[in-house]
């Protein structure tokens, strides 16, 4: 196998799945019409409800969703099954699920006066739904958000070339704010500047490895080089379990993200957050187009970076042992999650994207199209993966990649280093805009009972203590697969909304009513699963050792899973109750609202 | 005076329009956010100032009508939308803070 064929793979699946199927759905079942008014110009505001042509809505939707989820899901996945049944669980998923949830959630709220989905579910299924949703965000926000600063710290702790591209990365996107609001300098001017200086740090990132090791050294040598913490993590020694070690070293790097994310959870989002995350896009994109071109011709002209070098298949639960039980089913279909399906891309579109929809021949190029250049991305990050296979996964991911990009003539040193870059920028980016969602919702779920975490400082420092005690569980593959049980419950909930809205309309509602069921099963057994391994492998070993802080952080894990369970379950009566009584009797739920869309 | 979308509408006929949808595409990208918070800055400024000039429309009298009534021509294309958006009460994940850029 090499890249050449994957790329061919992935792009006879973008065209199949958008000609053959999402199209004859959006004029057999959706039916869309050109002449009919939308939110957008029905309720024109120039702000949230704003026509926007469907290129340029193209390029905003894709940018919101693709990002971090689609390249880690696909480098775990591929290190514990092998790449053929990442790359199998990419096509399906997104032929079948992954569009039809994007693309039918835009269509639910266009239709639906602009509604977002959880106004939809307190319309069509109940009202406790949106009450069982506010706890579902929080939990997925706070499982990503340890996720996330996890890998970050343990990459920038091994990895001292990275750390002056992002200190600079940082100081170019305060600049490139300040530019911008502030001193009223031009975009693309200011985009030279600090994309240029962040890119140029980036590639000196080998001159400066050198003094970042000796920080890294002299923070252990506070403690005569003994760890902080020692943890069971049963994920280690290849899965056989062993004792982790957190160096200062580490918690250093792990409290310098939190600083950086607690200023932009705090700070106008001008300031920081919006800057910064314009920074990195163009970081991110230079390597991904880089690596995406590097990997359809480098087959052809270095065919030494495209052969596949990690096993195609590594079997059904290839991690069985002491470390628990790692199933192909439902494991794999969680691991990887955006790429394939995600559910948060469904809460966006339909606030974000659907309210800007000009005209609803616009809801498919936008909705699906969006998610075939995410499973593109996917499929790239796969792709790196299985054509690395040094060092961890994420240096293989980067070996990989570099590989790619040095096909266009870029020494390799050079190469890797903007992959990782890329790898670092693209999760720090969307780790500081987490904690500042986790503040809001934590601010609107719990502020009324608790009156302090309406201050946003206490809020912000409350989510990064929460994220900081699940890092110190150390067991980073269980917090990833919870996140992804999450995020795809969240897109089996978006399904069923869609389900219950196409019956209660009396349209065709098997196209998304079958991959709900399959989404919404998967899920729920793949947190079962975690949850098990939680408990057994980790929290028992932990407590049994008397090991506190690791004891706590499980524990908290195993309870956020239960809880996972419960809103599930909850969600999923309701839904299913709605779903009989709209079947028997579809009503006039058709019919949009009179009233303004809340 | 021909309308500026007008204007607009005609350069996309002259050019490419492959490569038109290319360029919106990337804008859309890339400088689409800056313009969407500009607008959203731009528009908290004009609330604040229409409810203070014009806040007797609903229901907080702020002002002598006399001088409310002298604003109301420039003002009065943007009291629909303005009603509009104090009428709906928005959900927590529908402040810019939703876009999570991709997770």
């Amino acid at each position: 196998m090499n890249a050449l064929i994957a790329v061919i793979l992935g792009a006879i699946t973008v065209y199949l799945t958008y000609t053959r199927y999402a199209r004859r759905i959006d004029r057999n079942v959706i039916q869309s019409d050109p002449k009919r008014a939308t939110p957008a110009t029905l309720y024109m505001d120039g702000v949230d409800f704003m026509p926007t042509n469907r290129n340029i809505l193209f390029g905003y939707h894709f940018k919101s969703i693709a990002a971090a989820g689609p390249i880690v899901g696909a480098i775990v996945a591929a290190t514990l099954w092998g790449w053929l049944p990442a790359m199998l669980w990419l096509i399906v998923g997104v032929a079948f699920m992954g569009w039809v949830s994007d693309y039918s959630a835009i269509v639910m709220s266009v239709r639906n006066e602009g509604h977002s989905l959880s106004a939809v579910a307190h319309r069509l299924v109940s009202p406790r739904t949106r009450t069982i949703l506010f706890l579902f965000i929080f939990f997925y926000l706070l499982l990503v958000a340890g996720a996330f600063v996890g890998i970050m710290a343990q990459v920038m702790e091994s990895q001292p070339r990275t750390h002056l591209g992002m200190i600079l990365l940082v100081v170019m996107g305060l600049l490139l704010g300040q530019m911008l609001y502030r001193w009223r300098i031009g975009l693309v001017p200011a985009t030279a500047l600090t994309v240029g200086v962040t890119l140029a740090a980036i590639m000196m990132g080998g001159a400066s490895e050198g003094f970042f090791k000796g920080l890294n050294e002299a923070f252990n040598s506070l403690t005569g080089g003994s760890p902080l913490v020692t943890y069971f993590d049963p994920t280690l020694a290849n899965f056989k379990g062993a004792d982790a070690k957190i160096m200062p070293s580490l918690l250093f790097w792990a409290l310098a993200i939190s600083l950086f994310c607690y200023a932009g959870s705090v700070l106008p989002i001008w300031r920081m957050a919006q800057p910064v995350v314009y920074v990195g896009f163009w970081i991110t994109a230079l390597a991904m187009l880089l690596g995406l071109g590097g990997a359809a011709v480098g087959t052809i002209i270095k065919p030494e970076v495209a052969q596949f070098q990690i096993p195609m298949f590594k079997g059904w639960n290839p991690q069985m042992g002491p470390a628990g039980v790692m199933p192909l089913w439902p494991m794999l279909f969680v691991t990887i999650a955006c790429g394939a399906i995600s559910g948060w891309h469904a809460l966006f579109g339909s606030v974000g994207t659907a309210r800007q929809i000009e005209n609803e021949a616009d809801m498919l190029p936008v909705g699906a199209g969006s998610m075939l250049a995410e499973f593109l991305l996917g499929m790239l990050a796969l792709l790196a993966i299985s054509v690395g296979a040094k060092g961890s996964p994420v240096a293989a991911f980067a070996n990989g990649l570099g590989g790619f990009i040095s096909v266009w003539g870029f020494p390799m040193e050079y190469a890797v280093s903007l992959a990782f870059a890329a790898f670092i920028v693209i999760v720090l980016v969307v780790t500081q805009l987490l904690f500042r969602v986790m503040r809001v919702t934590l601010t609107e779920w719990l502020g009324e009972i608790i009156p302090p975490l309406r201050n946003q400082h206490f809020s912000s420092f409350i989510s990064i203590a929460l994220a900081i005690l699940l890092v110190m569980t150390g067991t980073w593959i269980y917090l990833w697969q919870l996140f992804g049980a999450a995020n795809q419950l969240m897109a089996a909930l978006s399904l069923l909304l869609v389900t219950i809205w196409l019956a209660s309309v009396g349209k065709n509602w098997v196209y998304a009513g079958i991959p709900m069921i399959l989404m919404y099963v998967t899920t729920v057994a793949s947190v079962l699963v975690t949850a098990y391994n939680l408990y057994f492998n980790v929290y028992l070993p932990n407590l049994a050792a008397g090991r506190m802080l690791p004891t706590v952080g499980s524990g908290l894990m195993v309870l956020v899973a239960i809880l996972l369970i419960f809103a599930a379950i909850l969600i999923g009566i309701d839904g299913f109750r709605a779903f009989f009584k709209y079947l028997r009797r579809p009503t006039t739920m058709a019919q949009p609202a009179t009233a303004p869309p809340l | 005076m021909m309308p500026a979308n007008a204007i607009e509408g005609r350069h996309r006929e002259t050019v490419n329009p492959m490569w038109q949808a290319v360029k919106d595409f990337f804008y859309g990208m890339t400088g689409y956010q800056f313009v969407h918070h500009a607008r959203e800055m731009r528009h908290e400024a004009e609330s604040i100032f229409l409810v203070v000039t014009l806040g007797d429309l609903v229901g907080i009298p702020v002002m002598p009508p006399v001088y409310a009534l002298r604003l109301l021509p420039f003002v009065a294309p943007e009291i629909a939308a303005w009603k509009r958006q104090l009428a709906r009460r928005k959900e927590f994940w529908e402040k810019e803070e939703y876009d999570l850029h991709g997770v």
